[in-house]
């Protein structure tokens, strides 16, 4: 019964700490001034005295960079476990809208899009604000395109149409198939499941456990944990004799942590994230001394819409239409910022208007750049509406008409010569003036969408300590690391991330020296 | 054990008790197969609170068609009114069936449920029409999510779309 097992933990921990653990902290105290912990000063963990489960390789998280970890690490040879606390895998990459930004490809080439490693890392660092850590957005740059093909070669995804998103210099977004991250991370699952790795799914990680030299040697866990009852589940320890991957994605759902690092981030805020996106794992591994870093940079999604819960379809239309269609303020009718903006820029610019944006396109952009399905869920849920005319459309936003449809004609006359005179908006090639009926249009307001920080990590994926050094036994990679993305993550940019240090984790965690 | 001993004095009333206290699938109800009480004695269990009204005709040998004679989709329809445990326990469908001869009842994998419910293509395609979308379908999962995780057995079904999406389904 579970209050036997608390009983018998408890005092198994404090004959530990009398005997073995409590004479090894005295003798590394004595004998120099170093802090035994790679990362922090505080004592080694009290190890159980039987492990439940033994693996090479312990993976935290089901989403894109886990089970990329989990599949490199099991390719080298590990042994592994993926622990999920969700009853389902996926996380936040299931609900992804699956683009997935590289340099240099196939469908770019056959698009005629020039691009290059180079260029993609400058947007990154330019909508980053320089505060990326350049290592690591070099190492997303140079290696997404790896990425994309191993996901392609050796998961078979399929990416079918390139897509445009803010801040980015060209088209480098591969969208998948079912224009979802699910046809990348349950292609993931598959292959792990297939080569035998072992997925736990409701494994909710309590705490990562350092010996002595403050090496990460395993964790402790509450298996059959039922999200979100932390009263659920049933205490285990699972020794990593190799190395733990931390990929437990970011916390845009944990109002409380959000709030500590943006106090404007409150309750009223939605978020696009699945619920099980909170920071405990990320504050696990604080406490087990690894850095943090940038954590108050958290984006806000400015393409979502207030009359739907969640990430919704309204950005599945948005994003798409931005350089095709305007952006208007209904209280004037008039644009205000540049569509093909970043996310940060426009959704600052949204905010500052106090009141929701109207993003619009007419049956030409509409028709050729909205997927199908997007378009009828959003018009089903009344998220997205369709005019036959701009009358009817300023009218239904209650927009000054006229004032609105000069700034129409204004902004086909800057389609017309290709150049955006008042705000600087790329205008695509094959974009046309907003004039064929019917036009359709929705409202849109910011959401909690991605938290840009998170652990320290080098370019080998080693989470930093507060030592400044690696903690051994410990990668990371994902949302739940910092630096990558800087003040800003570029739309498309989380899937090269995670799944380029997903691999580079699982590859190096495979390949540490085991400790027993 | 605290549990074996009230398992051998009250096995029954015992379990319906547990079964509010845990609160999880994981607990099937083996007392009752083990009790011999008929699935529509619903006095065998439930001790405490009457669960039907007085007026209510006797149920003790009836099964789940013998239900339906009166319950029907459009008169006064008996979804979501209990859990689906007992719906599979009065058509026949006892404890043992899904979980096995156990002493320990686990949760039940999705792949018990298709062996008689059938493909979950199949059943996708019967409720396509459903609105506002189909709900045996999904761009993240497709027809592959844990039937456990809407339809529980041993406690109230859930919407579990609903934690990211506005679709109103009522789930049996």
């Amino acid at each position: 019964m579970k209050e036997d097992d608390v009983e018998k933990k408890s005092i198994s921990r404090r004959n530990f700490l009398k005997t073995a653990g409590g004479a090894a902290a005295i003798a590394g105290l004595a004998s120099s001034g170093i802090p035994m912990m790679a990362g922090s000063a505080q004592a080694a963990d009290a190890l159980p005295k039987k492990w439940d489960e033994t693996y090479d390789v312990v993976v935290i998280g089901s989403g894109f960079a886990g089970l990329a970890a989990a599949i490199e690490a099991k390719n080298a040879g590990a042994s592994v476990a993926l622990l999920e606390k969700m009853p389902v895998h996926g996380g936040n990459s299931v609900i992804n809208g699956g683009d997935f930004c590289a340099p240099g490809t196939k469908l770019q080439k056959e698009n005629g899009v020039e691009d290059s490693a180079e260029l993609m890392y400058k947007d990154m660092m330019k909508a980053g604000m320089y505060l990326n850590h350049p290592e690591l957005a070099r190492t997303v740059a140079d290696n997404a395109k790896d990425a994309l093909e191993w996901t392609e070669s050796y998961l078979g995804c399929r990416y079918v149409k390139l897509n445009f998103h803010g801040g980015h210099s060209v088209k480098r977004a591969h969208g998948t198939i079912n224009q979802s991250g699910s046809e990348v991370v349950n292609k993931e699952f598959a292959k792990a499941k297939e080569i035998g790795v072992k997925i736990m799914p409701r494994t909710k990680l309590v705490k990562f456990l350092s010996d002595k030299k403050g090496r990460i040697v395993g964790v402790e866990v509450l298996k059959g944990y039922r999200f979100p009852d932390d009263k659920s589940g049933k205490t285990a320890f699972l020794k990593a004799k190799k190395a733990v991957v931390l990929t437990s994605g970011g916390f845009s759902q944990d109002i409380a942590l959000r709030q500590v690092h943006d106090p404007r981030l409150t309750d009223k805020l939605g978020s696009t994230n699945h619920p099980g996106a909170t920071g405990e794992v990320l504050l696990a591994a604080c406490a087990s001394g690894a850095m943090d870093v940038q954590m108050d940079w958290i984006q806000l999604g400015p393409w979502t819409s207030p009359e739907e819960k969640g990430f919704g379809y309204v950005p599945l239309f948005c994003e798409p239409l931005v350089g095709y269609g305007l952006m208007v303020n209904p209280k004037t009718g008039k644009r205000f910022f540049k569509e093909t903006g970043n996310r940060k820029e426009r959704a600052d610019a949204i905010l500052l208007l106090g009141n929701p944006a109207i993003i619009m396109g007419d049956a030409y952009a509409v028709n050729k750049q909205v997927v199908p399905h997007a378009l009828k869920g959003g018009l089903g849920n009344g998220a997205i509406k369709k005019f036959d005319s701009l009358d009817d459309l300023a009218k239904a936003y209650d927009m000054p008409v006229d004032a609105f449809k000069e700034q129409v004609a204004r902004w086909n006359s800057f389609v017309e010569k290709r150049k955006d005179d008042d705000l600087g908006c790329m205008i695509f090639k094959d974009a046309k003036p907003t004039l064929q009926a019917p036009f359709y249009a929705a409202r849109l307001w910011p959401k909690v969408h991605h938290t840009m920080g998170g652990v320290v990590i080098n370019k080998d994926a080693q989470v930093i300590g507060f030592n400044m050094k690696p903690i051994p036994g410990l990668y990371a990679a994902g949302e739940v690391t910092g630096g990558v993305h800087g003040a800003v993550r570029l739309g498309g940019v989380a899937m090269a991330d995670c799944l380029v240090f997903g691999r580079i984790a699982g590859k190096n965690a495979a390949k540490e020296k085991a400790w027993s | 054990m605290e549990r074996k001993k009230n398992l051998k004095i009250a096995a029954v009333l015992f379990g319906a008790v547990l079964l509010v206290i845990v609160g999880t699938g994981l607990w099937a109800a083996p007392k009752l197969a083990a009790s011999k009480a008929k699935p529509g004695d619903c006095a065998a269990c439930h001790v405490d609170k009457k669960v039907l009204p007085e007026t209510h005709s006797d149920t003790k040998t009836m099964d789940m068609k013998a239900c339906r004679a009166c319950h029907t989709a459009d008169n006064m329809n008996l979804s979501g009114k209990f859990p689906a445990g007992h719906t599979h326990l009065l058509s026949g469908v006892d404890c043992a069936a899904c979980h096995g001869k156990t002493q320990k009842p686990e949760e039940v994998p999705m792949d018990k449920c298709v062996t008689c419910h059938g493909p979950t293509a199949k059943l996708a395609e019967k409720t396509k029409e459903v609105k506002p979308t189909n709900p045996h379908t999904s761009p993240h999962y497709g027809t592959e999510l844990d039937c456990n995780l809407c339809h529980k057995q041993h406690a109230k079904s859930e919407n579990y779309c609903a934690q990211c999406h506005k679709f109103n389904f009522k789930v049996p």
